[in-house]
């Protein structure tokens, strides 16, 4: 009887708990909706980079954080993602609306062959091959073999009549979806399957892990987040050309980001993103010419002493519980 | 002619991922350190490029061997993956840094221009005597290796690390020294590139991806296979360049990598 009881009191106080998160999560994100309504533009403009980048970085953590494959041709599914739905808004007249899914869409179709070619290649050659991709596609889509699609090296400027608090709520929108994917894949049983293929890919082979088919699946997933927030990025941006959309500094920032909040954690590309944002804004402004090199310093700082990143510095230290769902 | 320069990027980058098992991303990076070394000691005080690329390798064998007690070493047991990123990191750091202290402008050395005929060819000079430097530098490495107390301690360290170390080979001491030497290759090879092309600070990215496929196309750690890689990329290069156009011909190191790993990923010689 009293166990019982006692045992109520603790599911009692667990649901307590989980009604507070709620609650925070609500507020959270009722005050994030209404931001457009007084804030200056300035600072939208600032909340879409840190949603666009989040998602990036949440999309790159979903499958490289997870599998440990580390992908290196992030910028391909942005590159793809931004040039389909930037080709059927400017050439074919799509609502945004419209060509933003179907670029999302086109790019995990494609990673469907990608990841069943590539992923058979493990450790480094995979991100070798995945920089390779990325290059290789960046100038074919600048030859003059493809320019009739594309329209070759000079890039599309487009206008795609979306206002900026639109563009803002979707990309809010699209963000917090894939948070909450990424929090309910880390806690499933999917999750902790790529993670056995992270730690020991033979052995989760060998106790059952349909190793192939759960790395695709992630692949996939990743591609369709960050192709969408690619689409979105290059309809802010108004413009594409395949240096800017196959960059490999659209690869970098969200890992550099993923690694400062904590790879293969839930929040911690969140926590990267907004930081990584903020020190963007600050350092651009201040030190434009070396701003690329102060980047590569943070990120060998970070491999060097901090591997765990932020958040799993936190963990070790106990201010946040050790458990995956964070 | 082309082929025997891109040999030589990654023969030093074959090398440092065979023996030290470290992806050296920022290898691209060294080749344009060696160029604007070369560029400097001819423009400010009038020194030989032929002997420049002799100043440049132990200067950058030094250079490397410092990078990696310094900053390697903490990383020997990490991950492959950690030092990839590292090493990403640094050759952002060294390219900007390079951009930032010597601006953006392409500059070439001025030096033997002009052509001469050989047997019915025309070849140019600068061409001729950095193809003749390639391989010098090439032979020198093969008989270094292969001969040398030191080499061979390489070359055993490459194959089994545990075991060379069981025989009282200071692994340690080898990996810098492997280190030390394929930034020195990147170099010297950078040296040679500054006769024939013009050197920016982001040349390093060209010359990584073509050392990458070179070194794939080769079998990893493989030296000899290398070399031939190194040739076959001049080679297709230069073809694509005359047939296609030269925009498809920047196209042939990724797909190079992306064939040769799906099809062959051990590369095209056995070792």
């Amino acid at each position: 009887m009293r166990r019982r009881f006692l045992e109520n009191l603790t599911l009692m106080s667990h649901s307590f708990e989980r009604n507070r998160i709620w609650l925070g999560i609500t507020i959270l994100m009722a005050f994030l909706i209404s931001i457009p309504f007084f804030a200056s533009d300035y600072w939208v403009t600032l909340l879409v980079l840190i949603l666009i980048y989040t998602v990036y970085a949440a999309g790159w953590n979903l499958f490289s954080g997870l599998t440990g494959y580390t992908n290196f041709g992030l910028a391909w599914f942005i590159g793809v993602g931004g040039y389909v739905s930037t080709l059927l808004i400017a050439d074919y007249g799509f609502f945004w609306l419209f060509a933003w899914p179907i670029g999302a869409l086109f790019t995990s179709i494609i990673s469907i062959g990608v990841g069943y070619i590539l992923l058979r290649i493990k450790g480094v050659y995979f991100a070798i091959s995945m920089v390779a991709l990325t290059e290789g596609t960046r100038e074919l889509f600048g030859t003059e073999y493809l320019t009739p699609i594309t329209h070759g090296g000079k890039g599309v400027p487009f206008v795609a009549g979306i206002r900026l608090p639109t563009l803002y709520w979707s990309i809010l929108l699209l963000a917090f979806i894939a948070i909450i994917i990424c929090y309910k894949i880390t806690s499933s049983k999917f999750g902790l399957r790529l993670m056995a293929i992270r730690e020991d890919e033979q052995a989760a082979e060998t106790l059952g892990v349909h190793t192939t088919r759960d790395k695709i699946i992630a692949f996939i997933l990743s591609a369709f987040f960050v192709g969408l927030a690619g689409a979105i990025h290059f309809t802010y941006q108004n413009y594409i050309d395949p240096t800017f959309a196959f960059n490999i500094q659209l690869t970098l920032t969200p890992i550099v980001m993923t690694l400062f909040g904590g790879v293969g954690t839930v929040f911690g590309p969140v926590i990267g993103a907004t930081l990584f944002t903020f020190i963007h804004e600050i350092l651009w402004a201040e030190l434009t010419v070396l701003y690329m090199a102060i980047f590569g310093g943070i990120l060998m700082v970070l491999v060097l002493f901090f591997p765990q990143g932020l958040l799993g510095w936190m963990k070790e230290k106990g201010i946040v519980p050790r458990i995956r769902k964070i | 002619m082309l082929g025997s320069v891109y040999a030589l990027v990654g023969m030093g980058l074959t090398l440092v991922w065979g023996v030290v098992g470290i992806v050296n991303i920022a290898h691209g990076e060294f080749v344009m350190l060696g160029a604007y070394f070369a560029f400097w000691a001819f423009s400010l005080i009038h020194l030989n490029p032929l002997l420049s690329t002799a100043f440049s390798i132990p200067v950058f064998f030094f250079f490397g061997i410092m990078i990696h007690k310094r900053i390697m070493e903490r990383l020997i047991k990490a991950q492959e993956l950690a030092a990839l990123i590292l090493t990403f990191g640094m050759s952002i750091l060294i390219w900007n840094l390079a951009q930032f202290l010597w601006t953006n402008t392409y500059r070439s050395v001025p030096y033997l221009t002009g052509n001469f005929p050989f047997f019915g060819l025309v070849l140019g000079k600068s061409k001729t005597v950095s193809f003749g430097l390639a391989v010098g530098i090439t032979i020198a490495l093969f008989t270094f290796l292969k001969y040398s107390k030191l080499g061979k301690g390489i070359r055993a360290t490459s194959q089994n690390s545990e075991v060379a170390l069981v025989c009282g080979i200071n692994t340690m001491k080898m990996r810098s020294l492997t280190f030390g030497m394929g930034v020195g290759l990147a170099g010297a090879a950078g040296a040679i590139v500054s006769l024939q092309w013009v050197i920016f600070p982001q040349m390093g990215g060209s010359y990584i991806s073509k050392a990458f496929a070179i070194v794939i196309l080769g079998g990893l750690g493989n030296i000899h296979g290398a070399l031939a890689g190194g040739l076959i990329i001049g080679v297709l290069e230069s073809l694509i360049t005359q047939y296609l156009s030269a925009k498809m011909a920047q196209i042939i190191p990724s797909m190079t990598i992306l064939i040769i790993l799906l099809l062959r990923p051990t590369g095209l010689f056995r070792k």
